[in-house]
């Protein structure tokens, strides 16, 4: 059953914060639409295969030579980048010093 | 006749035999903008100067003899989910809000050797996710043909402008209709063609087992001169099908062929709706076609698997979006995990977030085997369904959709709009070629659209079918408001 502590879950595995109106609301529809999807299981799917690739009798390998290109500059990598340093894209730190 | 009365083959035909210049095209398209797009909201941005000098570029090319191509001419609007090397991608997101594509799509790409004038990036839902385009984080599209509706979606500013001729030809993406829906909310020809035939390398993935890029146009022969530009094998794109481009006919009868009908799938559909479906048959009857029923009662579970699998895909590819090389950084952010939370937070609409939500549901652990495994499975029996009934006939007809265009705002529930996708999601799930081409209008005076769905691989007679069926019917119009 879907409830709020499954939604809290949900939310923190999709690195995701929503307001306040808008998490009642998504909750809600949430309900919803799994309870519909829910009748799938009407039908038998015994022995069927999954389908991993939708055109039959297409499926191979596409290999290419593996060369190296300049596709995109290092400045205009960075120049895309919300913030960077000495040629490298900035982030907030991720270690902590100990206490 | 004015330029925008054309369709797109007779204005390159008007340019290659010197009868009016790209200049002058692009002024007049350009000038159109000005003057309707305020209203319609189709354009997220014009690329007035840039359409200008490639303007220039082809009547000098074109003064020189040099070889200038099979689109040459044409105005184009891009859906703004591709790329065009140094102009915004924003997907009708905030969160791309300041994104210069860094290289062009293979579409755009093909579309501009060929000689077609881009005008501008349409406006479409936030990154492909909705049937209405109100669910662009910047302003709605509205329906040329009544202002107060929406234009389908998502690649709706793709079909309105077209449908009000801003533009003549548009790209639109299409993962569960979206651009059917949007041609048929508008009055247009849309075309999803088979899955892989043409190279998505450009354009933001949403499903990308489902995602395929097509045309809108206002004749399919228009769409059919597009297919032939765009429906190439491209490297880049390790699911884009290793065959040679095709050419399409232009057939007018259709002697010998047989239609199926799913008739218990078609339950639901509005008494105008049906009316009309009912006169297109007979229009098929009237070209020399048969009418079988075909049984395909396992595609009422459409909507249940397509929103497991695409929703699953989209939550892996937006992942992408982290705040970190590119895209929005939330200010607020103090730690790496507040930069992901808040990012999204600030970046991502209520739909986007509904989806994201949902896909990581149906794949979590202890999950993944009820919703997504069991979707996959029933793919593969509808997959086996469409097989079956395509051994006894040659093409599935259906209307488009339940009803015509709606009013905006009217459509609140997100489960009862994702279930106006009934008949455009199974295509998408079959890795199908499907048209939508304009069957009349109902008492509103809203357009309304026939779907025509053949195998795989099989674009040329699909194409060849909506080609006959168009001839016969002529149901096309320009809006009264953008005749002039």
């Amino acid at each position: 059953m879907f409830d709020p502590k499954e939604f809290e879950h949900l939310r923190k595995l999709c690195r995701l914060q929503c307001t306040p109106e808008e998490e009642a609301q998504l909750f809600e529809s949430l309900k919803n639409v799994i309870g519909y999807v829910e009748q799938l299981d009407e039908v038998n799917t015994e022995g069927v295969p999954s389908c991993n690739y939708v055109l039959r009798g297409m499926l191979k390998n596409q290999m290419r030579d593996d060369e190296i290109k300049d596709l995109l500059p290092r400045e205009e990598f960075l120049g895309q980048a919300p913030d960077q340093i000495a040629g490298m894209v900035k982030v907030p730190s991720i270690l902590k010093e100990a206490p | 006749m004015s330029l925008h009365q054309l369709s797109a083959t007779q204005l390159r035909d008007a340019f290659l035999k010197g009868e009016v210049k790209a200049v002058a095209i692009a002024e007049h398209f350009l000038k159109r903008i000005e003057t309707h797009d305020k209203e319609l909201g189709s354009f997220l941005s014009v690329l007035g100067e840039r359409m200008l000098l490639k303007a220039e570029q082809l009547d000098r090319k074109k003064a020189q003899n040099l070889p200038i191509g099979k689109l040459a001419g044409i105005p184009i609007a891009i859906k703004d989910n591709m790329h065009i090397q140094g102009e915004l991608t924003t997907c009708a997101s905030k969160f791309l809000s300041h994104y210069r594509a860094p290289f062009n799509a293979t579409a755009v790409r093909l579309l501009e050797e060929e000689g077609a004038l881009i005008i501008g990036k349409a406006n479409m839902d936030e990154f492909a996710m909705g049937s209405t385009n109100e669910n662009s984080a910047y302003f709605p599209a509205n329906n040329p043909w009544n202002l107060n509706c929406v234009p389908g979606g998502s690649s709706g500013g793709s079909a309105a402008s077209v449908a009000a001729r801003l533009a003549l030809l548009a790209t639109g993406s299409d993962t569960g209709g979206s651009v059917r829906l949007p041609g048929s909310f508008c009055g247009i020809v849309g075309y999803k063609p088979t899955y892989g035939r043409v190279s998505r390398y450009g354009l933001v993935a949403f499903g990308s087992s489902l995602d395929q890029i097509g045309p809108l146009a206002t004749t399919v022969e228009d769409v059919a001169l597009m297919m032939e530009v765009i429906g190439r094998h491209c490297p880049h794109d390790a699911t884009s099908l290793d065959l040679p481009s095709e050419t399409y006919t232009k057939r007018l009868d259709l002697k010998d062929i047989k239609f199926g009908v799913p008739r218990q799938f078609l339950e639901g559909l509005n008494s105008e709706a049906r009316k009309n479906f009912d006169q297109s048959l007979l229009v098929m009857k009237d070209l020399g076609a048969k009418i079988i029923d075909v049984d395909l009662d396992i595609l009422k579970y459409s909507v249940a698997v397509y929103y497991i699998l695409a929703t699953a895909e989209a939550s892996t590819n937006l992942a992408r979006f982290d705040g970190i090389r590119y895209g929005n950084r939330s200010k607020a952010a103090k730690d790496l995990e507040e930069v992901y939370e808040l990012s999204r937070k600030e970046g991502f609409g209520s739909e986007v977030k509904r989806r994201i939500l949902l896909g990581t549901y149906v794949l979590s652990s202890g999950f993944h085997d009820a919703y997504y495994k069991k979707a996959q499975k029933v793919r593969t029996v509808m997959i086996d369904a469409f097989e079956k009934a395509f051994n006894e006939c040659d093409a599935i007809l259906t209307p488009v959709a339940t009803n015509s265009a709606y009013e905006k705002g009217s459509m609140r529930d997100p489960l009862q709009l994702y279930l106006q996708d009934i008949f455009t999601i199974p295509a998408n799930l079959g890795g199908l070629p499907a048209i939508s081409v304009p069957s009349g209008y109902d008492d509103r005076g809203m357009p309304l659209g026939l779907q025509i769905c053949g195998p795989q691989m099989c674009d040329v007679p699909v194409l060849d079918y909506a080609y006959a069926y168009e001839q016969a019917t002529k149901h096309m119009r320009i809006p009264e408001r953008y005749q002039r």
